[in-house]
């Protein structure tokens, strides 16, 4: 490209993009000629049609919002969160720039790791004044009770750092991060959405893959706990935490548990995993936890983040954590000053990458710098919470502060100095993003990952580019939400690359057993299977219910009796020690009946109950879902839509609605079948499902059918619980006369070979529960076993005629004491279950402080 | 001096314990006038593991995990600890503060760690205005280190009241300033506090203080108690101990058994349990000297 191009195809070749004076544009140089290394992306970016980009960019925006990226599901609805969104363009670097990173980084990770080697080694840096004593150890981050654990390969295995370009075109860190492998799933996940959408572009750029960085890690962490094949575990606080997205995706990435410290127990030296056959030895836990919240007995009282002891389990095992516990106190934003000097010092070499212009305000020297210039000044604290990209607080301009508030800040400093820094913001460079003009400028800064490998450590080809607010932060301050993958161009062609999900990150062995599962799984992974049946269940009353309303020549008066009866059922239905019980004028009709079983957020057969049922322990259980299960399962995730739709109360979109819901559990149940490896965890989901399916057909027949009325009104009875139980074609199939009792009892109740039986889910139960482990209970079968034997046994004894027959004092004796017994015992059945393989879960350790007789 | 001191602790639970914890510090430390000849620590029922470390702060400490469900706990420390008479002080006289402050805290100085870790806030000893301003007029210009702290010890004593009802073991310091009353560990934190906010290398000391009977009575049995004091380093003295709750500088009665920035650091015993219901603690503080 010349200079001389005419102005407009240049416009057209470049979507519209104008790059912004005075700061250093990633894509455009001075001459606003692209740069070499982004035109092969551009050329082909703008080649593509509109009607393309639109469409990439809506998939795109699907993926972020099915992959369950989009917002933190658990967090505080009132908590303003930027929405993560992923933009179509990448941030391109050049293959020559990226060598000089990869070194610069790989520098700063060694300068961070041979720092902690020292702050909990022999701290001879503090005692001769190198590094600031009291820095470090106003530092909350700097736990004392972790000095003495020095893993032979470093405290280190996982950094991240934040960079930003300046003006000049010069890199510089605005924030290291050393706590947790922080954010790395965000990055792992974008990378996955964008190739899927624009691959093409990744393939003609000759971008670098990210997978390899990941199987070197997986080497490393996996030879670092132990030989052969050590158990390993990302430990996550649980799903309330801003990153617990990563944590999830990072566990799956690697092929290993996500644990969090309930789920974990220390017995002497070592920690053992909580699973469904008793403890199982632990060798290595991935930390996305911050350390001062990793054990409750010498750090943080009240923080039970890490089971009880992990720090003494540390001591004897100082690999046992990567990060080691304590390598937060690399992160503290006063050091920046001091790197210049302590890298000659520690390593003898000049420092590549130097932090933001920040100074130290416990040090006098510093103070005396900054004093005359405030009005240019940010105050920040020297640490923060660390995690989501983008969440870092803004700090303080001290030119906006009125002058009261300056007088505090100046006390401030003299009491607080040691956990305060001033800096001078840093511009940040721009980058193209796809917008609704085309391409636009947008300030972004990077984050860019570093892991330890056998071989030292490796800088990930890739990253997040965060678009940040270009006047007010130093720090990640992300208001928009909006990231960029970032793509590293290739030197050479890369080899073939094999993709993670599908590598074996040990020596293959042939090997079936499953990995064990933990009680806390178990115990959501029962609830998903309960919560999806009752929601298929109730939508299918909901829906025979408004289908009959429409059709008034189908609807005979005693259908419609019916699905009255069925929904009173569901919507009476009280949680335990539930009180008001909401009432319904006999005649109302059904439609505002099903409306309100729509609509009610108490009752626990409401839709609203279970479908919120279904997401919360779908989201809890992400990492034992295929994506496709998951993406499934996001539609039941409450919108928007969904409550407008309620409050209309319109109700054929309801029964629109409800279809596609069902679809879903349908697809679900499909993924199920046909996906899930046939293990544990598969088995609980499973019986989840079969226990509520057998327990709802049984309440509805027993309601329908334990006092018999006149023939027509039975046969309209018997017809309508053939649909709600999805065995009409079935019946139709087997006999060619209108739906008679005995016969349909024997397909719903007893046929065993009838998915849709009571009997059949009771033997799938029976099932279950013997390949299970602790099945058995010394001589005696379980309380379970015994249980599912008892029912099944009942179910095979009954004779269909003489379930239909048998009346005395208009009931069917026999019919509805087996019915109302199933109705009992079902429940029971599952407390048995919850006891017996969730126990585990339910033991939280709790604290006892006294104050022996203080003087 | 020598004194012979039993400290022992019992807790009973109302419903079984399946696993316990403890975090304990019982052991007493040798010190510059302090000599440990004995101790000794009977656990009942005896627990599965047992390890013993020095802590970050050079104290004795115990890590003892129990695996068998029970229903009470017992703790019980002997020790045998000589303590000798501490030199004279010169209180007027020594480093001035502004310097003392400077020498622990400023970078680019060779520093005594030991000292310069205590010089920052904890946790529990983080200043308000308010308290930066009650202790300022203790810390007047280029006045010795140790006379400011000693006139901080003497205002504590007088403008506070010793309460045991006021406060437990989790209040916060701005609230003990706030209420003028609390127990020896708020006064020692309230002095720790005052002192860190001018940069002072202090430090929380836990032991135990030879209680005297009235004139005429018999002592009675488990009738001493912890106590809990503070102690300035100066390059020139090492480290001064303070008590603000009797307004005097600790000789032959006071036995130091643990140092830390803040009671947390050092508390006797920390447990964390699974089961266990409810509990109920029984202490008893028995420091008898056996020569005199």
């Amino acid at each position: 490209m010349t200079q001389s191009a005419a102005r407009d195809p240049q416009y057209d070749r470049l979507l519209g993009y104008r790059r912004p004076d005075a700061t250093y544009d990633e894509l455009l140089d001075e001459q606003d000629r692209p740069r070499a290394h982004w035109q092969t992306f551009i050329d082909t970016f703008a080649g593509l049609t509109p009607r393309e980009h639109a469409a990439r960019a809506h998939r795109i925006d699907r993926q972020v919002r099915e992959t369950g990226l989009v917002h933190d599901i658990f967090a505080d609805p009132d908590r303003e969160l930027a929405q993560w969104r992923l933009n179509l363009t990448p941030f391109v670097i050049s293959a020559s720039e990226w060598r000089w990173l990869e070194r610069a980084l790989d520098q700063r990770a060694r300068l961070a790791a041979a720092l902690l080697r020292d702050i909990y080694g022999s701290q001879r840096l503090m005692r001769e004044g190198a590094l600031p004593a009291s820095m470090i150890f106003a530092d909350p981050a700097f736990l004392r009770a972790c000095q003495g654990i020095e893993p032979s390969d470093g405290l280190l295995q996982f950094c991240a750092f934040d960079i930003a370009r300046g003006p000049d075109g010069n890199w510089r860190i605005i924030d290291t991060h050393a706590e947790t492998p922080a954010g790395i799933g965000y990055a792992v996940a974008n990378r996955v959405m964008l190739a899927d959408v624009s691959d093409d572009l990744f393939t003609a750029c000759g971008a670098r893959r990210i997978a390899t960085h990941f199987r070197q890690l997986q080497d490393a962490l996996l030879s670092r706990n132990g030989q052969g094949d050590p158990a390993m575990a990302v430990l996550t606080p649980g799903p309330d935490h801003d990153d617990y997205f990563s944590h999830a995706y990072l566990a799956r990435y690697l092929g290993v548990h996500l644990v969090e410290g309930g789920d974990l127990r220390v017995i002497g030296d070592h920690v053992y995993l909580k699973t469904l056959e008793g403890l199982k030895p632990v060798d290595g836990l991935i930390r996305c936890i911050e350390g001062a919240r990793s054990d409750p007995l010498e750090l943080d009282p009240g923080a039970f983040d890490g089971p009880v002891g992990l720090l003494n389990a540390c001591r004897k095992t100082p690999t046992l954590c990567s990060n080691a516990i304590g390598t937060a106190i690399i992160e503290n934003r006063g050091l920046g000053g001091y790197l210049p000097h302590l890298c000659r010092k520690l390593l003898g070499e000049d420092l590549m990458l130097c932090d933001a212009p920040r100074w130290w305000l416990g040090d006098s020297c510093a103070r005396g710098h900054v004093d005359g210039r405030l009005d240019d000044m940010i105050i920040r604290r020297v640490r923060e919470g660390t995690g989501r990209p983008g969440q870092a607080e803004r700090g303080l301009l001290v030119s906006e502060l009125p002058a009261s508030e300056r007088q505090t800040l100046l006390q401030d400093f003299a009491m607080r100095s040691a956990g305060l820094v001033a800096e001078l913001p840093v511009g940040f460079g721009t980058m193209p993003r796809f917008g609704a003009n085309g391409l636009e400028p947008q300030s972004v800064a990077l984050r860019l990952f570093v892991g330890a490998t056998k071989d030292g450590f490796n800088v990930m080809p890739g990253g997040v580019a965060l678009a940040v607010d270009s006047s007010s932060a130093v720090a990640l301050s992300a208001s928009s939400g909006e990231t960029h993958d970032v793509w590293v161009l290739a030197d050479e062609p890369e080899k073939p690359h094999i993709s993670l999900w599908s590598a074996q990150h040990y020596t293959a062995r042939i090997d079936r057993a499953q990995r064990s599962l933990q009680s806390r799984v178990a115990d959501n992974l029962f609830w998903l299977g309960r919560y999806l049946e009752r929601a298929d269940w109730t939508m299918r009353v909901i829906r025979s219910a408004l289908t009959l309303r429409s059709q008034t020549h189908f609807g005979s008066s005693a259908s419609i009796e019916a699905a009255e009866i069925c929904l009173r059922l569901l919507l009476d239905k009280r949680v335990a020690g539930g009180s008001s019980k909401a009432t319904f004028d006999n005649g109302a009709g059904v439609s505002p009946l099903a409306m309100a079983l729509a609509a009610n957020r108490d009752g626990p057969y409401s839709l609203q109950t279970s479908f919120a049922g279904i997401y919360r322990v779908a989201s809890l259980t992400r990492d034992r879902l295929s994506h496709e299960a998951w993406r499934t399962l996001s539609i039941f995730q409450a919108s928007e839509r969904w409550h407008k739709l309620l409050d209309g109360g319109n109700a054929s979109e309801l029964k629109n609605e409800i279809e596609d819901k069902l679809a879903a559990i349908a697809t679900f149940g499909g993924h199920m079948a046909e996906s899930m490896t046939r293990n544990y965890g598969w088995s609980f989901l499973d019986m989840g499902r079969r226990l509520e399916r057998a327990y709802n057909l049984s309440d509805a027949l027993n309601a329908l059918f334990a006092n018999p009325k006149t023939s027509e009104v039975d046969a309209e009875r018997l017809k309508y619980v053939l649909e709600l139980a999805d065995s009409f074609i079935t019946y139709r199939s087997r006999y060619r006369v209108e739906p008679r009792l005995p016969l349909v009892l024997d397909l719903l109740l007893m046929d065993e070979a009838n998915p849709r039986s009571i009997a059949y889910q009771i033997v799938r139960l029976s099932e279950h529960l013997t390949v299970l482990p602790l099945s058995n209970d010394g001589n005696n079968l379980p309380i379970e076993r015994r249980t599912a034997l008892e029912l099944q046994t009942s179910v095979r004894l009954a004779n269909a005629d003489d379930l239909g027959g048998c009346v005395e004092d208009g009931v069917r004796r026999r019919l509805s004491s087996l019915l109302s017994r199933l109705v009992t015992e079902l429940p029971r059945l599952s407390d048995a279950i919850s006891r017996r393989y969730f126990r585990l879960a339910d033991e939280r350790p709790h604290r006892v402080s006294t104050r022996g007789g203080a003087g | 001096m020598i004194y012979e001191i039993v400290h022992r602790t019992a807790y009973r639970y109302s419903a079984p314990v399946s696993q316990s914890q403890h975090l304990i510090h019982l052991a007493p430390r040798d010190m510059p006038r302090q000599t440990i000849h004995r101790h000794s620590l009977l656990i009942e029922p005896a627990p599965n593991t047992r390890t013993d470390r020095i802590d970050a702060f050079g104290n004795p400490v115990s890590i003892l995990e129990i695996e068998n469900e029970h229903f009470e706990l017992v703790m019980h420390a002997r020790s045998a600890v000589e303590v000798t008479a501490r030199a004279e002080l010169a209180l007027d006289i020594g480093m001035p503060w502004e310097q003392l402050r400077s020498s622990v805290t400023q970078p680019r100085n060779c520093v005594d760690l030991d000292a310069a870790q205590y010089a920052v806030a904890s946790p529990a000893t983080i200043a308000s205005q308010d308290i930066f301003a009650y202790a300022q007029a203790s810390f007047t210009t280029d006045r010795p280190a140790l006379a400011a702290v000693w006139d901080l010890t003497r205002r504590i004593y007088t403008d506070f009241t010793f309460d045991a009802a006021a406060t437990d073991v989790a209040t916060p310091v701005s609230q003990v300033f706030a209420r003028r009353r609390g127990v020896c560990q708020d006064f020692a934190h309230l002095a720790l506090t005052c002192c860190r906010a001018f940069g002072m290398p202090v430090r929380y000391v836990s032991g135990y203080l030879v209680t005297r009977p009235p004139e005429g009575t018999k002592k009675l049995q488990g009738a001493d108690a912890s106590h809990a004091w503070v102690s300035l380093w100066t390059p020139d003295t090492g480290w001064v101990d303070f008590d603000p709750t009797n307004n005097l500088i600790p000789d032959l009665e006071h036995i130091a058994f643990a140092v830390g920035r803040e009671y947390r650091d050092i508390a006797p015993i920390t447990g964390i349990l699974v089961g266990g219901g409810h509990h109920i603690v029984d202490v008893g503080v028995d420091v008898i000297p056996i020569v005199v």
